[in-house]
């Protein structure tokens, strides 16, 4: 009867099963990971969710005597701005700024260009991945900062044409496209350098995996190449990309806050950390007014500090399947 | 060094050249193509078509981009790099040299800084694994990280600066006290990426045979950790000692800017604002140049430590 009961324990479902994610478990054992998750995560929400979160309208200025550059307080919870626009409404729409650079960057340098052109890359070899791995060994040869700068700069100088162009011909109105062109600008100069890291670590994961002998099985039953990356090379690539990608977030986001710092990204009106940040970082304005650079800044150098917590973790988690050179 | 090693070298170096060769390409033809020209730059408010005429012709801004891009090049190869120009007077040359004789101090101190802090702290939290002073150690040296420079600076020039009256500030040639804080801006920061290479590379180490020997053959424990761990941990960080070296020539734009260092960064922030279209070509191509250098930096310094990869030929 005992015997019985023990080899039933055994047998049962939950116990034979390989933990699905043993990653995540794995993740979950690391506390500060978690907080940092917790951070991004709410990060992330605030920010797609600007306009229903920020209690004010971040553009409402209030120049009369008292009401700018006001010290926190229960009405406005960081201050005011040297305008008297409401300071945590400016940076919940920074939050927002940010997070739809990221979002942009990733999905378009990220997955479209890192993983689609490693997994090709790799999983086809030849030419394909000669001419890909080539392209990008001169994109990575490139002072990335400079170029990113020279670009934004030149294109900067036509955005009032073109926003023009957009007000006469679309519904669009003339502030909104020239924040959305500068938009443009930063993610265009931002994502072909962004790619080169992530389609190496994916090149050579798939250039490992399509050697195995389940691919080769696979294709031997006459699996099409898409369905040979899409359901075996794709799952071993995956948690390897995942790292590199969470280790890179910080910089990619990092990109549009510095050219908006340098006043060549998003600039008032239209909100971002870089341009809050160059307002209060005068010394002269530090120290009159700390509360404006410290409210800026923690939020998103928060951000920066989360992914790369979560990305240190990450390396951690996965580390037996990293070979370091 | 055999003659398979020079070979190696001279093959690593032929590559080198196709890939100046469509960078110098690109970047030209990016420069040249976008919207305003030179001549616009030197004129200003002062802009009139027929002076821009004039000036176009005598820069040679009127011809042909292939035309442009030959002499370019000719002129490159007899170290003419063009004219600047905000700074009329001087030839890119004279305006880059100084410049990049400060950044390149700057850097290497900077990076002195940041292995010789990294290297032992990577140590330390590897040998710590399993502790909370592993995580604790590599958290805090990341927070320092995640600040960018320009909210530090404003930060440690008004507690160090202002309040504690520990340094002061404002260009006063390189070799002055005011130089401390820049370093150490610049610097530190950089801790948190060594430290957590060398963590995992130590790590790597420590579940080595030769590890287990030389415990077993009674050494101390300081003499493993120095000469056994520490020493074949190091090899990995030849690759991101090297890939650092370029980062040093390309300057400092936010330190260098918020402190008036006179070096590259506040150069390229300069020419690309105006823009100063010779001089921001000139420190793309330099820039690109120093990088692809230093990789075949790296892999002979690979190939000289490592006999094994001399005999694959070139590596991808």
């Amino acid at each position: 009867m005992a015997i019985a009961e023990s080899t039933a324990v055994l047998t049962s479902p939950e116990m034979t099963r390989r933990p699905r994610w043993p990653a995540l478990r794995a993740l979950a054992r690391k506390k500060l990971a978690l907080v940092a998750l917790a951070y991004l995560l709410l990060f992330y929400a605030v920010g797609l969710a600007a306009p229903l979160v920020a209690p004010y309208d971040p553009n409402d200025q209030n120049i009369r005597a008292g009401e700018t550059r006001q010290g926190p307080s229960s009405e406005h919870w960081l201050g005011t701005d040297s305008l008297g626009r409401d300071l945590l409404s400016r940076v919940i729409y920074s939050a927002r700024t940010t997070v739809l650079f990221t979002i942009v960057v990733v999905v378009t340098g990220g997955f479209f260009l890192g993983l689609g052109l490693g997994l090709l890359a790799g999983y086809r070899g030849g030419w394909v991945d000669t001419a890909i791995m080539r392209v990008g060994e001169i994109l990575g040869g490139l002072p990335t900062l400079i170029l990113i700068l020279a670009i934004t700069a030149a294109f900067r100088t036509r955005i009032t044409d073109l926003a023009y162009w957009f007000e006469d011909h679309t519904w669009v109105s003339f502030s909104e496209a020239k924040t959305f062109l500068k938009f443009t600008i930063i993610a265009g100069a931002t994502v072909p350098f962004a790619w080169v890291g992530s389609a190496r670590i994916v090149r050579s994961q798939a250039l490992a995996i399509r050697e195995l002998a389940y691919v080769t099985a696979a294709e031997a039953m006459g699996a099409s190449t898409w369905r040979v990356i899409g359901r075996h090379i794709l799952p071993g690539v995956m948690p390897l990309f995942i790292v590199g990608l969470s280790g890179s977030m910080a910089g990619m986001a990092g990109a549009e806050v510095s050219l908006s710092y340098l006043g060549l990204g998003i600039d008032p009106p239209a909100a971002s950390f870089g341009s809050l940040i160059s307002e209060a970082g005068f010394i002269r304005t530090f120290q009159q007014y700390p509360h404006l650079l410290l409210g800026a800044a923690t939020p998103v150098v928060l951000f920066f500090y989360a992914w790369n917590l979560l990305g240190d973790a990450l390396v951690d988690v996965l580390e037996p399947r990293l070979n370091l050179r | 060094m055999g003659p398979g090693l020079a070979g190696y070298i001279l093959r690593r170096l032929l590559w080198a050249i196709p890939v100046l060769f469509i960078i110098s390409v690109l970047v030209f033809v990016m420069l040249r193509m976008a919207p305003g020209d030179p001549a616009e730059t030197i004129l200003g408010n002062r802009f009139d078509e027929e002076q821009a005429d004039v000036l176009r012709r005598k820069y040679g801004y009127d011809q042909p981009l292939t035309v442009q891009y030959a002499k370019y090049m000719w002129n490159l190869a007899h170290l003419d790099l063009g004219v600047s120009v905000k700074y009329r007077d001087f030839t890119v040359t004279e305006v880059i040299l100084p410049k990049l004789w400060v950044s390149s101090r700057l850097g290497i101190l900077a990076l002195l800084i940041s292995f010789g802090l990294g290297i032992p702290v990577g140590v330390y939290a590897a040998l710590a694994r399993g502790t909370f002073l592993d995580p604790l150690t590599i958290s805090s040296w990341l927070l320092l990280d995640a600040i960018p420079p320009y909210v530090l600076i404003p930060l440690v020039q008004w507690a160090l600066v202002l309040k504690l009256k520990l340094f002061g500030l404002g260009w006063d040639g390189f070799l002055s006290a005011n130089m401390i804080l820049p370093v150490l801006v610049m610097g530190l920061p950089g801790v948190a990426g060594v430290a957590r290479l060398m963590r995992a590379s130590v790590i790597g180490v420590l579940n080595e045979d030769y590890i287990r020997t030389a415990r077993a053959k009674g050494l101390r424990e300081q003499t493993i950790i120095v000469s056994h761990i520490t020493r074949n941990a190091l090899l990995p960080m030849v690759t991101v000692i090297g890939l650092s070296l370029p980062g040093v020539a390309a300057g400092a734009l936010f330190v260098e800017t918020l402190f008036g260092i006179p070096g590259i960064g506040q150069l390229s922030l300069e020419a690309v604002q105006l823009p100063d279209f010779d001089v921001v070509l000139a420190l793309i191509l330099f820039g690109s140049a120093s990088f692809v250098l230093a990789n075949v930096v790296i892999d002979v310094a690979y190939a000289f430590i490592d006999p094994r990869v001399r005999v694959g030929g070139a590596r991808g």
